[in-house]
């Protein structure tokens, strides 16, 4: 089992892939609809003590740091 | 023979959808609400060929489970009302994510088709995407499509009512894995015992939706047969984790087919995250934000001047002639100073309030207001606020209907009902006149610095009361906040427009039956009883004035002042009209009056301007207020708590004054 | 985008409008520095925050090219936009006053002097920044 740690501990310019989303029931389905799914690859574009903008895809999203706290990526394959 | 076809709009958000829906429907539209929910309902109809067809704009969402109002309103559209086509508009530049949308769709086995909108931003980026290929993949066809400038339209329309005319419909599924499936199986089984679901709900989307762990669909199989077993095979799942992996699956099924028909142009950082980087900068993104306000309202003024001139001169102009030519003298009041005054006063600021939305419009669409409100999330999450309450608040200082109405994009139900209770803080533009005019008398020195005060004040009075309801009466976290930021774009001129128009045309409506109303009824109550003189203390307005004296009189305001803050409460723009018909005065020696009046000094007037800036808002704003939170009771807690604020504020600031200006 | 010719760019610009941001600033509390009467600075302390912020951005962009540091060039495009995007907000603000004026027909004591301001003429200079390198960005962002 990597090691995991929460999205919003990553900084600009790092790529991560998604573990797991725990977040309740209603954020994470609306979070897999987003495309922030397990295996989905996450770009951070901007970051600012735990508040990020990230890429997912094609998309764009600003994530609060409550919501950056939920998503979890390993941490080892993160590519600065 | 005219048939009818009935559409189903949906997709994603920010895909182009209701620009999609504007070229379908043209001026055939109509605005409603979904029954029950503050969502709007949008419809058109547009005629093909022989066919009439009504066109339902659903709210856009990102997948059809049940959690929130859209997704519920656009799934049991979907289900119940069964129409006879779908058209989904994907956003040719975010392929992935929209598909994941397909996906479900296609599980629900409602007839689809695409509309491959912004086909022509793809393009200019560069990707090429094979569309014969891609539906082939999906057994859905493809329309590619460019909602601005109308492309595809007529072959979007040919290919829904085709696809009407086809059948049998093809089932595409994705394949979630032997395990999955078997479960699936044995739920599909197990509800083919309720002959209430069969033929109404497709059962492998039900499964599908039960192992998701799904409430609603749930409770259709309670009270049916089916919910022993039902409920057997689904204690033996973890549905959170059979959620991930279903969606994953779906997304690693796009993944294999996304590759084959599109030849993406590989960029390193697109320009529109290197603007980011710049704005969001930790110590520059808000400065950054701040000046762009400053700008938007100095234009704002600047811009609208020359407009106000006009319309106070035209006006000015129509009062004069209607006073000259009409007989008899009621009538010519009734005219003049009620009916062409009152409705004068409003229509002044249709240029102010026009500006400010069409720079907020340009500015939410060229993308900015998305960062913006990601910039503004911190400061506010510390006042208890959700980020995107800025831009509601920004709108509350043209005026608080569409304000309030904005608020609808924020998602926690307590958040929004914290941000719709301090809206009415920020001071609309009708009560300008009231602080131009009373600056302007008593202060005119620094009437400047005394307007920003004011304005300052009531953000303080804002924020304050955001900090007081969060630890009372709302208390909990700001909602977490997710939002999607779009792409940078130069905003075509008529979407802005119309953006700037649906909100303007809020204010419109309000100033054309509330403001009138209340305008004769100031008319009215200050010209009977008959034969007093208008606006005296003899008539019925000066009488309930001197009702209400007492209740003001610690505030230095006597029985005029009263009344005019009465009449105040239908709209705030009739305050100065009041104001100029109960000192008998026209408004150009308004000024000279009311210095004249020993009974209203400098800081008594300092009091007065605060005392408008924090009471009640206006009876419109009450009425917004109450629709939009579904209860009198928050609409009457605001007139209350903005009563009391007042009272207390004003109280404060007009002894404060009085002490350091001198005169009581 | 010649890294060198926007590098000065940047920190020239970056220090006028620090500078008169600065002078905007001060103005009204200590009073108008002498010899600065040319410089058509209104009392605004607003505008002086506009311009400071403008400044800022250009400085921090060629702070980086100078370091190499990359993103330099993207803070210098940005400066440009604000800059001519606030030149922009200043010519509408003075035409309107300027047709606020004489539609009011007493002439008022204005003229078009009164109206122009730091944000107005160092626009100019972004302008032509704009002009050398805006065009490529303006378009990079719309299609991306």
């Amino acid at each position: 089992m990597d090691d995991l740690c929460p999205l919003a501990f990553l900084s600009a310019g790092t790529e991560a892939t998604i573990a797991k989303v725990r977040a309740g029931k209603g954020m994470q389905t609306r979070l897999f609809g987003m495309g922030f799914c397990p295996e989905a690859r996450v770009t951070v574009q901007c970051a600012d003590r735990g508040s990020l903008i990230v890429s997912v895809g094609d998309a764009r999203y600003a994530l609060s740091r409550g919501i950056a706290m939920k998503i979890l990526v390993e941490c080892a394959k993160a590519v600065a | 023979m005219t048939r009818e076809i009935r559409i189903a709009l949906t997709g994603n958000p920010n895909v182009g959808k209701t620009t999609l829906f504007n070229a379908l429907t043209g001026s055939r539209q109509h605005v409603g609400n979904w029954p029950g929910v503050t969502v709007e309902k949008k419809t058109g109809r547009v005629r093909r060929n022989s066919y009439e067809i009504e066109v339902v704009d659903l709210p856009g969402t990102y997948s059809l489970t049940a959690y929130s109002a859209d997704e519920i309103i656009a799934r049991d559209f979907l289900l119940d009302e069964k129409p006879d086509v779908v058209v989904q508009v994907v956003d040719a530049t975010n392929l992935e994510r929209n598909l994941y949308l397909t996906t479900q769709l296609s599980e629900l086995q409602v007839p689809v088709v695409i509309a491959l909108n912004m086909a022509d931003m793809a393009e200019a980026q560069g990707d090429a995407i094979d569309l014969a290929r891609l539906s082939a993949f999906l057994e859905i066809p493809i329309v590619r499509t460019v909602g601005t400038r109308g492309d595809g339209i007529g072959d979007l329309l040919d290919a829904a009512i085709r696809e009407v005319k086809t059948s049998p419909h093809h089932e595409h599924t994705i394949g979630y894995g032997d395990d999955v499936e078997a479960t699936i199986a044995m739920l599909a089984d197990a509800l083919s015992a309720d002959t209430d679901l069969t033929g109404r709900y497709p059962f492998r989307w039900l499964a599908v939706k039960l192992l998701e762990g799904d409430e609603s669909v749930l409770d259709k199989v309670r009270g049916g047969p089916a919910l022993a077993r039902v409920e057997r095979i689904l204690s033996s799942i973890d549905s959170d984790e059979y959620e991930a992996m279903m969606a994953d699956k779906r997304y690693e099924a796009i993944s294999a087919i996304l590759p084959q028909v599109r030849k993406a142009n590989v960029r390193s950082m697109s320009p529109s995250d290197m603007v980011d980087r710049v704005v969001t900068d930790r110590y520059l993104g808000i400065p950054i934000f701040l000046a762009l306000m400053w700008g938007t309202f100095q234009l704002t003024f600047t811009a609208a001047a020359p407009f106000m001139t006009m319309i106070e001169a035209a006006v000015g102009w129509l009062v004069e002639f209607v006073a000259g030519s009409i007989e008899p003298a009621w009538l010519a009041s009734f005219l003049g100073d009620g009916i062409i005054g009152g409705v004068g006063a409003v229509i002044v600021f249709l240029p102010n309030i026009f500006i400010l939305f069409l720079i907020l419009a340009f500015l939410e669409d060229s993308g900015y207001l998305a960062r913006a409100a990601f910039i503004m999330d911190r400061p506010l999450y510390a006042l208890g606020l959700p980020g995107k309450a800025f831009i509601p608040m920004l709108v509350g200082f043209g005026c608080n209907v569409p304000a309030i109405m904005a608020t609808r994009s924020i998602e926690g139900e307590k958040d929004r009902l914290l941000t719709i209770l301090v809206n009415p803080f920020m001071s609309c533009s009708a009560r300008l006149p009231v602080y131009i005019l009373l600056a302007g008398t008593f202060f005119p020195e620094q009437a400047g610095s005394v307007v920003f005060f004011l304005y300052v004040l009531g953000i303080a009075v804002a924020i304050a009361s955001a900090k007081l309801f969060r630890s009372t009466i709302l208390p909990g976290e700001v909602s977490p906040f997710v939002m999607e930021m779009p792409p940078y774009r130069i905003p075509t001129a008529i979407t802005s427009l119309r953006h700037m128009w649906s909100r303007g045309s809020m204010y419109i409506r309000k100033a054309g039956s509330i403001i009138l109303i209340g305008v004769l009824a100031v008319w009215a109550l200050a010209s009977f009883p008959l034969g007093v003189d208008y606006g005296s203390a003899g008539s019925f307005a000066g009488m309930i004035g001197h009702l209400l004296e007492p209740l003001v009189a610690p505030l230095g305001f006597d029985w005029k002042v009263a009344v005019a803050l009465i009449f105040g409460f239908i709209a705030k723009e009739i305050v100065v009209g009041s104001l100029g018909v109960l000192y008998g005065t026209g408004e150009e020696t308004l000024s000279s009056a009311l210095l004249a009046d020993p009974g209203l000094s400098a800081a008594a007037a300092l009091a007065l301007m605060v005392f408008v800036l924090l009471y009640t808002p206006c009876v419109a704003a009450i009425g917004v207020i109450r629709q939009e939170t579904g209860s009198w009771k928050w609409a009457g807690f605001s007139v209350a708590y903005g009563l009391v604020v007042a009272w207390i504020l004003a109280f404060v600031v007009g002894h404060l004054a009085g002490f350091f200006i001198g005169g009581a | 985008m010649n890294e060198t010719k926007m590098l000065v760019f940047g920190a020239v610009l970056g220090a006028l409008y620090i500078v008169t941001g600065l002078l905007q600033v001060l103005g009204p509390v200590i009073g108008p520095v002498p010899g600065t009467d040319l410089l058509y600075l209104t009392g605004d302390l607003f505008v002086g925050f506009v311009l400071l912020v403008i400044g800022a951005v250009f400085a921090v962009g060629a702070r980086n090219l100078s370091r190499d540091v990359g993103e330099g060039a993207i803070f210098i495009s940005v400066g440009i936009l604000l800059s001519v995007l606030f030149g922009l907000v200043s010519l509408l603000a003075l035409c309107a006053t300027g047709l606020d004026v004489f539609l009011l027909g007493e002439g008022a004591e204005w003229s078009v002097a009164d109206s122009i301001g730091p944000l107005l003429y160092l626009a100019v200079i972004g302008a032509v920044g704009f002009l050398a390198w805006g065009r490529e960005t303006l378009r990079g962002l719309t299609s991306s």
